[in-house]
């Protein structure tokens, strides 16, 4: 059936209507009072154990690289920029080669996952973080051997206590401590 | 000028300006004083109210809008099609997929592509999970302009519910980049649809529970009853859009009279309200989130049903070498091929709408046959819905603003773009 138009009106309110609307509104406020609903993260004594397809920072595994460009092409925050050197060719001994790789600048970078997808080799891949912090702006322009480290999350560093959010019908989200081996994510 | 502290109304010449908590208030007459609240922050953006009140009410609004304003369809015009989509997509918070679902529409039109079924049921999908989040988000800022802090809380709490799903489904929390011209970037995850039905079992639960405290709470009803009232003749010539528009007795949803994507094989109502008033506007929202959970069921149904293929045109795919198709069955990611990086679209003129969490969003998008367009329009639902502020809050009480500006779930940063 499609969409239909439905036409209401706004419930009538008199003396009785308020008397409940009174009893009604303290009757869940006690409800909760006794029994809140919380599901604060105590970060970071806590982290959230991210799902596998989370969209956080990027790691390039240079031996899959294939040189492309593509992930430059379609980065749309100009965060993703190739580096090019010359370097001995191992096919052809004596000659040199043109190299390029991409590296990243984290201050420009917004998550999108283009590059990602675009790549044609998968030398590109999202790691389970997403709170790493620099201390200043010069190290978030990665070159490229720090590009091809993977980024770990100070939390998980620091000994926190990984998480997760599993879906409740009574209760929304409930956080359960992760269970089982550390760094899977 | 004098400090919040030692504020004495005594003494107070005319062309006088006094700072008040949160606004700077200059006498312009006899019991005349102009206001101008914010532009730092009022509610939920940076916008500036000038308002000028006859002793405690409200005689003239003037809505100053433009403090976030980030020439989007200036620089849309030097990005390649497919980089316009993360721009687009941070005018509203929230609404990702429903801001820019229009704008990859007109760019399907242009190329003349359609998404496959299974995709166009992945956007629906994500588009009501946006719009309750939005609408959540909505109410708790409403909540806490009436000073009703339980409000703020819950609305706010339970929309993680909605964008921990937005974020199983695509990978991010807030700025999704979900559709791409020819269909989605992501599959369903393994165990989403029942995920999905558990959050509607909650949610439904929840607005019970929000009703009781909020809408039918005496408190609240006594402040929004009858505040604000924007007759349907005035709402019709403003122009004004969605959730407002329906609450003032206009039968008018994009997704009802122009359906798009998978939104006419659903079945599903669209609230109207008669009274135009500020708690009609609050009812339309919960109504709408009712009816967005019918949806987000049926589509849970439907995807479960379909076979797990035919989220992409096969212009995009067919060519595809095996990589991708490995990806796609193992991880339920839909790789883009090297192609979308200097996306070609041919020339010509395309306009698509939407609704989106806060009414009808319309873009225009004109092509040259280039890499990038020649020129994007983008007509946001609360530019559209901002005038009403100069016309519906005279009359009121000083007091009432609050009341309105929240019914009105007015967005700054979309407004604006």
């Amino acid at each position: 059936m499609p969409p239909r138009p439905s036409r209401r009106r706004v419930p009538p309110y008199g003396f009785l209507a308020a008397v409940k609307g009174n009893l009604g509104a303290i009757a869940v406020g006690l409800k909760y009072f006794l029994d809140p609903n919380r599901f604060t993260l105590h970060y970071p004594r806590e982290y959230i154990r991210l799902k596998p397809g989370y969209r956080g920072f990027i790691v390039l595994n240079k031996a899959k690289c294939i040189m492309c460009e593509s992930c430059a092409r379609i980065c749309p925050a100009a965060a993703m920029k190739m580096v090019r050197f010359q370097a001995p060719d191992p096919r052809r001994p004596g000659k040199m080669k043109l190299y390029k790789y991409p590296v990243i600048n984290y201050q420009r970078c917004i998550f999108c996952g283009y590059c990602v997808d675009v790549c044609p080799t998968e030398a590109l891949r999202h790691v389970p973080a997403h709170d790493v912090v620099y201390y200043n702006l010069e190290e978030m322009d990665l070159n490229l051997e720090q590009f091809q480290v993977e980024p770990k999350s100070p939390a998980e560093v620091e000994g926190g206590i990984p998480v997760r959010y599993v879906f409740d019908p009574e209760r929304g989200l409930v956080k359960v401590p992760e269970k089982g081996q550390a760094g899977g994510g | 000028m004098s400090s919040p502290g030692e504020l004495k109304l005594s003494g107070w010449e005319v062309g006088e300006t006094r700072k008040l908590p949160g606004m700077d208030v200059k006498k312009i007459g006899k019991d005349l004083y102009e206001i101008f609240i914010g532009p730092q922050h009022p509610g939920s953006g940076h916008m500036r109210i000038i308002v000028r009140l006859d002793g405690d009410v409200m005689v003239e609004v003037d809505p100053d809008l433009g403090y976030v304003h980030r020439t989007m369809e200036k620089l849309a015009e030097g990005r390649s099609f497919i980089k316009v989509i993360p721009l687009v997509e941070r005018m509203a918070i929230l609404d990702a997929c429903n801001i820019t679902l229009p704008y990859v529409e007109a760019v399907e039109k242009l190329m003349d592509i359609e998404p496959p079924e299974r995709a166009k049921y992945l956007r629906v999908l994500l588009c009501e999970i946006n719009r309750i989040a939005s609408h959540l988000y909505g109410m708790g800022i409403f909540g806490v302009f009436l000073g009703h802090s339980t409000m703020y809380m819950w609305p706010f709490g339970d929309r993680e519910v909605f964008v921990e799903l937005a974020e199983r489904l695509t990978g991010a929390r807030l700025t999704h980049s979900y559709p791409v011209p020819g269909g989605v970037r992501r599959d369903v995850p393994e165990g989403f649809t029942d995920d999905l039905r558990k959050a509607v079992r909650y949610m439904r639960k929840r607005l019970e529970e929000y009703r009781k405290i909020f809408l039918d709470n005496p408190v609240i009803r006594a402040r929004l009853e009858g505040v604000g009232v924007i007759p349907r003749n005035l709402a019709i010539e403003l122009g004004i859009v969605g959730p407002n528009l329906r609450a003032s007795g206009v039968e008018y949803d994009v997704r009802m009279v122009e359906p798009y994507e998978a939104y006419g094989e659903l079945d599903f109502e669209v609230p109207v309200f008669e009274e135009g008033d500020a708690l009609a506007r609050a009812w339309v929202r919960v109504e709408e989130i009712k009816q967005s959970l019918r949806i987000l069921e049926q589509v849970a149904d439907k995807l479960d049903k379909m076979p797990r293929e035919g989220f992409m045109h096969d212009k995009f795919w067919a060519k595809a070498p095996k990589l991708y198709k490995d990806v796609y069955s193992r991880e339920g990611r839909v790789k883009l091929m090297p192609l979308f990086a200097n996306l070609k679209v041919p020339a010509g003129k395309a306009f698509a709408r939407a609704e989106a969490g806060r009414g009808e969003i319309v873009y225009y998008v004109e092509s040259e046959g280039k890499f990038t367009p020649y020129r994007v329009r983008v007509v946001s639902p609360s530019f559209r819905n901002a005038i009403v502020f100069k016309y519906i809050a005279p009359g009121h009480r000083l007091m009432d603003l609050p009341a309105i500006y929240g019914s009105i779930d007015y967005f700054p940063p979309e407004a604006d773009r």
